[in-house]
């Protein structure tokens, strides 16, 4: 009840403050700015459909910085040979799915806590893309390729179609399959779910795999919106994913959250860097607001829950 | 005394550290020799000291993610004052601590008050404490800062910077805070089980608040020392990077994530574990590009090692 209270009044200030942006800054609520805020968004977003589901089962995974660098680098690489885009595409996806499942053995098999396992998968993805190329950036990237980031289709940006799918496919895997409702399960309560019978090695398995094949989509796509791959590129969207989640209601004491919501936060840490772009605030002053109101956010829509579910 | 040898071999750390300097020994050319032995203390100091505050937040059960941007800030603050408003060193110094301590204590408040989970409270005042050091800097790095700042964390005292005598002095003061007072034990005891240290009548809002400033504190410390080192202040210094190397080492060290275990020397030796692989990876003269990927790799066969030697005890 709470819960549900707690969404619509968040709905609403959405809605009230995107109104009042509207109001206040001539061009924010024209439909080309709207579209190009959900791009500037898309790689946030995209990152967050994964680590919603992470974040539910108890986890995190703070390797997205480290893939954002890696996938698109294997891509960029094999396409700069010669190698037809789709299946450089391909592997660098495969790159992403393939750290992600490390990290799933890691954290299932071995028992090792999801934040450092991740961190230091991150650390080596990270490596990895520096050394690929000794560590300079590459592009020059085939016209199709650079399509993808910065091309549209019927008169929507390809990147905004691209970030609807993947929540798409995050919001039919979490809500619509049997495997969704495991992994809340488990997010609220891993012995009973042990207890069930059900794979749970396996489930995790599967989410950090998940997760690793968004980073490596988000990835891609940035690479594709700048048509330039630099080594280090991952490592302002880390945070920037995680507040995503934090803001659209994912909880961090595991099973609940969702991914549309996820997706909704990332559109407004978006939305109040475009605000406050064409307002003219120093971007600088963008980090300051972005932080107050994660911890705002959190405060006022998550009260009740987190009085009662974190102890301290 | 007996006690606490005995968890830092439990937690194996002491064990890696012997392990990883044997191989330096054998395997990699000028690893032996007092110098690089010197090198290696005086490259520990500052996050040894910063690692202290963050074993202290992961023993409450919680995590500080704001712990590299006090650093920039700290850093930030420091050249503004000594160069741009020309403060005297001592004040300059003071007003860094304190400024740390404050934001501890928003941190610890935030926390404790607003019952905001420690992850995000300190997610959001890290990016605020960016984005104020980006502001207050417009930018701008701090160059050559006043010898007499400097003269604070560089003079030398046979052959260690005063920083190494700082650190030395601060962890011997936190090993009596966290292994031999009061606060230590109410520290463990609301890190195991918060709820029955409350109902024990122990002061759980006051540890856990102060747990923070300390740790802030300490971060501004290692800023102030960090900048006079490399005589440069900048809101990029910390940051998330040294935030995250400080939890591992933290967390190498046989801290657990989940409260109530830590201790110092472990943390200390997983400094020390960071850093004498770093050491290494220099001395062979590996790239530069190639140092993350390898430093990743060793950081997880030890955490393996120690997971599955823990699991076969």
């Amino acid at each position: 009840m709470g819960q549900r209270v707690g969404r619509i009044l968040f709905s609403l200030l959405g809605v009230a403050a995107l109104a009042a942006a509207g109001l206040l800054v001539p061009h924010f609520l024209t439909p080309a700015n709207l579209l190009n805020v959900v791009r500037q968004s898309s790689i946030i977003g995209i990152g967050a459909v994964g680590m919603t589901m992470v974040i539910v089962i108890l986890g995190i995974d703070l390797s997205i910085a480290g893939l954002i660098a890696l996938c698109p680098m294997v891509s960029g690489l094999l396409m700069l040979q010669g190698v037809p885009i789709v299946i450089s595409i391909v592997a660098g996806i495969i790159a992403g799915i393939g750290m992600g499942l490390f990290n799933g053995l890691m954290v299932a098999k071995l028992d090792v806590p999801p934040f450092i396992t991740t961190l230091v998968v991150g650390q080596v993805s990270q490596g990895l893309a520096l050394i690929m190329n000794n560590g300079r950036s590459i592009g020059g990237f085939p016209a199709s390729y650079v399509h993808i980031g910065n091309g549209s289709f019927l008169g929507i940006p390809v990147s905004d179609l691209l970030l609807l799918v993947m929540m798409g496919i995050g919001i039919f895997i979490t809500q619509f399959t049997p495997t969704g409702n495991r992994i809340y399960a488990l997010g609220g309560n891993e012995t009973v779910v042990r207890q069930e019978g059900i794979n749970v090695d396996g489930l995790k398995l599967f989410v950090y795999a998940f997760s690793g094949f968004c980073a490596s989509i988000a990835g891609i796509l940035l690479s594709a919106q700048l048509d330039t791959v630099h080594p280090i590129q991952g490592d302002p969207y880390l945070l920037d994913t995680i507040a995503a989640c934090v803001i659209g209601g994912v909880s961090l004491a595991g099973g609940e959250g969702r991914v549309a919501m996820a997706v909704a936060g990332a559109l407004i840490i978006g939305s109040v860097r475009n605000v406050l772009d064409l307002l003219g605030v120093h971007p600088f002053f963008q980090n300051v607001l972005v932080g107050t109101i994660i911890i705002l956010v959190v405060f006022g829509s998550g009260l009740s829950r987190y009085r009662r579910t974190v102890p301290v | 005394m007996r006690g606490i040898i005995q968890t830092t071999l439990k937690s194996g750390s002491a064990v890696i550290l012997v392990l990883l300097a044997l191989v330096g020994i054998v395997f990699v050319r000028n690893f032996a020799s007092v110098d690089n032995a010197a090198v290696i203390v005086r490259q520990s100091a500052i996050p040894a000291i910063a690692v202290l505050g963050m074993t202290m937040v992961l023993m409450t059960g919680g995590i500080d993610l704001s712990l590299g941007f006090v650093v920039g800030l700290a850093s930030t603050a420091t050249g503004f004052m000594a160069k741009v408003w020309g403060l005297p060193v001592g004040l300059t110094v003071a007003a860094t601590l304190l400024l740390g301590a404050l934001v501890g204590l928003v941190n610890g408040a935030i926390i404790q008050y607003m019952k905001v989970p420690s992850f995000i409270t300190t997610l959001g005042t890290g990016y605020i404490l960016y984005g104020i050091s980006q502001l207050v800097s417009a930018g701008n790095v701090i160059t050559r800062l006043p010898p007499s700042l400097l003269a604070v964390g560089r003079t030398d005292l046979l052959g260690f910077p005063t920083s190494v005598y700082i650190a030395v002095g601060i962890v011997a003061l936190g090993w009596f805070l966290i292994h031999g007072s009061v606060f230590g034990r109410a520290l463990c005891a609301f890190g195991f089980n918060s709820r029955a240290a409350f109902l024990s009548g122990l002061p759980t809002a006051r540890v856990n608040v102060l747990t923070y400033v300390l740790c802030s504190s300490l971060a501004a410390l290692a800023g102030l020392l960090l900048t006079i080192r490399v005589n440069a202040a900048q809101p990029n210094m910390g940051g998330g990077v040294f935030t995250f190397e400080i939890i591992t080492a933290a967390i190498v060290g046989g801290t657990s994530l989940f409260g109530g275990v830590g201790s110092v020397i472990g943390s200390l030796f997983g400094v020390l574990i960071i850093k004498v692989i770093e050491n290494c990876i220099n001395l062979m003269n590996i790239s530069y590009h190639l140092y993350l990927a390898v430093q990743g790799g060793i950081i997880l066969t030890v955490i393996v090692m120690d997971k599955i030697r823990s699991r076969a005890a």
